[in-house]
């Protein structure tokens, strides 16, 4: 398999690893480890804006690279069960083969989970 | 000839720990090649016997065909020159199904055979034929009693691998030869392609009709390999086991295998297994102890499971399974800086989990985080620790992703 720069990067030091705690924070899960990808996401919202976000993944490499990048991505940003980007524009930054699509859905659904889980 | 040892030209490169897969060509080998490609006496056709320069490179031919005959204890005029084993499974499935046909129209093979055996059998179904596929126990080996118990009168071919090329398991082929020969003689192949080099083979004594051999996992080249058709009957009635040919054209080894012989390519493979026989012993030992380093080191590690039976298996490949990380990520991140084979087959942007460790009864996921490391010629103790301190970091570094 060959994963693009963009994926080795992300891949091979996702700085959002990780889980949070304290005030404001949330966490979503999606996905079943026994089924290969699992993927949590820890997000701390304060005044409707995601001031930190940390994340867990049981995947492929792609799953864990875009999952970093969504950690990264979100701080900042006005809190909404929405990725920072949509699934499509996901898969065509990290060279996502379509096979795969399946498991960036996991991603979205674990991210929203987080946003709604309050 | 002095002995050759291999070592990596570039020390950045990864560490090669994928012997099981190919094994790079002994640098005696190679020279030697070179000088057949470059002479200008031995380069003839060696089915040409109306000139000298048929008659060198059939003299070439003929000392590769006894060098590989007495590594495996077989004769020479029991070789037969192929591209691989895969040519030589095919040739003697194929070749025995054909040629029996109105005897019988049953195979048996097991679960854990190469592709290159269970492929041949699934077309020969297709063609409608019978196939037992036998299914080993939690450490890969086979039951003689379930080979015994899957014979029927129809049964023309049993088909078992001596050395298992995922797991390194060894099958008792004595036992198996035995129950064939008792059953009537049925027709015994055994595809050898991980054997020579790592476990002495008496073709003649184990009483085996046809065995598959590959040059480039001895340190030979790609592109050649052998099947040993045994000239005896085993006790049949109907004498020694016969073929169909795959291909016509020449006549070339004896009518089994047409078309004109690469004799570099033979020379090649007739000196590697050569210089296995003479390196065998020394090396069996020194792999085992690099092993038995290597396991030590990754089962510090914890959640470390090995595949395949200890006491029943080559030192030169050790398969282990690891809990928590997936499997597509583990490869990914090693592979940079090592070469090993994993338990999943990426023919598509979806791993399927290894069908061997799914016979032995590990689940999916520990199927596919498995990872196969092939130990060889070049491998040393450098190279153990290393492989030792990638997988630690990058497995400590999976699982903290993971949260396991």
């Amino acid at each position: 398999m060959k994963y693009n720069e963009l994926t080795r990067r992300y891949f091979g030091a996702p700085s959002t690893a990780g889980i949070l705690s304290g005030p404001g924070v949330m966490r979503g899960a999606a996905g079943n480890r026994e089924r290969g990808t699992w993927v949590q996401f820890d997000v701390q919202v304060v005044s409707g804006t995601l001031t930190a976000a940390r994340f867990l993944a049981f995947a492929c490499p792609h799953t864990i690279a875009v999952a970093a990048f969504v950690a990264e991505q979100a701080i900042g940003a006005t809190a909404t069960a929405r990725l920072p980007q949509d699934v499509r524009a996901l898969v065509e930054r990290f060279a996502v083969p379509e096979e795969k699509l399946g498991r960036i859905l996991i991603i979205e659904d674990a991210w929203a989970a987080a946003l709604t889980s309050h | 000839m002095s002995r050759s040892v291999y070592a990596p030209e570039n020390p950045q490169r990864p560490v090669y720990l994928d012997h099981a897969a190919t094994t790079p060509v002994d640098p005696c080998v190679a020279a030697r090649m070179a000088e057949v490609l470059n002479s200008h006496s031995e380069f003839g056709n060696p089915a040409s016997s109306s000139h000298d320069y048929g008659d060198a490179a059939n003299a070439l031919v003929e000392t590769a065909r006894r060098q590989v005959a007495d590594s495996v204890g077989a004769s020479p005029d029991e070789v037969v020159w192929t591209s691989g084993a895969t040519e030589a499974n095919n040739l003697a499935i194929f070749g025995v199904a054909q040629y029996y046909r109105d005897s019988g129209r049953h195979i048996i093979t097991a679960r854990t055979e190469h592709k290159a055996v269970l492929d041949p059998c699934r077309e020969l179904e297709r063609r409608g034929w019978r196939v037992t596929y036998l299914v080993p126990d939690g450490e890969g080996l086979l039951d003689p009693d379930e080979l015994a118990a899957a014979l029927r009168p129809d049964t023309v071919l049993v088909s078992i691998m001596h050395v298992n090329n995922e797991i390194g398991v060894v099958q008792d082929i004595g036992a198996i030869g035995a129950i064939c020969a008792r059953h009537g003689g049925v027709r015994l192949h055994v595809d050898a392609a991980q054997s020579v080099g790592k476990r002495a083979i008496d073709f003649t004594g184990l009483g085996v009709d046809l065995m598959s051999l590959s040059a480039h996992k001895a340190y030979g080249p790609k592109g050649a390999g052998a099947l040993l058709v045994s000239k005896r009957g085993t006790g049949r009635q109907d004498g020694r086991v016969q073929l169909t040919p795959l291909q016509y054209g020449g006549g070339q080894e004896r009518g089994l295998r047409a078309g004109t012989l690469a004799t570099h390519q033979v020379v090649g493979m007739g000196l590697a297994f050569a210089l296995a026989l003479e390196t065998a012993e020394s090396e069996i030992a020194r792999i085992a102890r690099l092993q038995e380093r290597l396991w030590q080191g990754l089962s510090s590690m914890g959640g470390v499971l090995r595949n395949g039976s200890t006491r029943h298996g080559v030192p030169h490949v050790l398969n282990v399974s690891i809990e928590g990380v997936e499997g597509e990520s583990l490869l990914a991140a090693v592979s940079p800086q090592l070469a090993v084979s994993t338990g999943s087959a990426c023919t598509s942007a979806l791993s399927e989990p290894s069908y061997v460790l799914r016979s032995l009864g590990r689940s999916e996921r520990l199927s596919e985080s498995s990872l196969r490391f092939g130990l060889g010629r070049g491998t040393s103790e450098r190279d153990i620790d290393q492989a030792v301190a990638i997988l630690g970091y990058q497995v400590s570094r999976l699982r903290q992703v993971a949260g396991a």
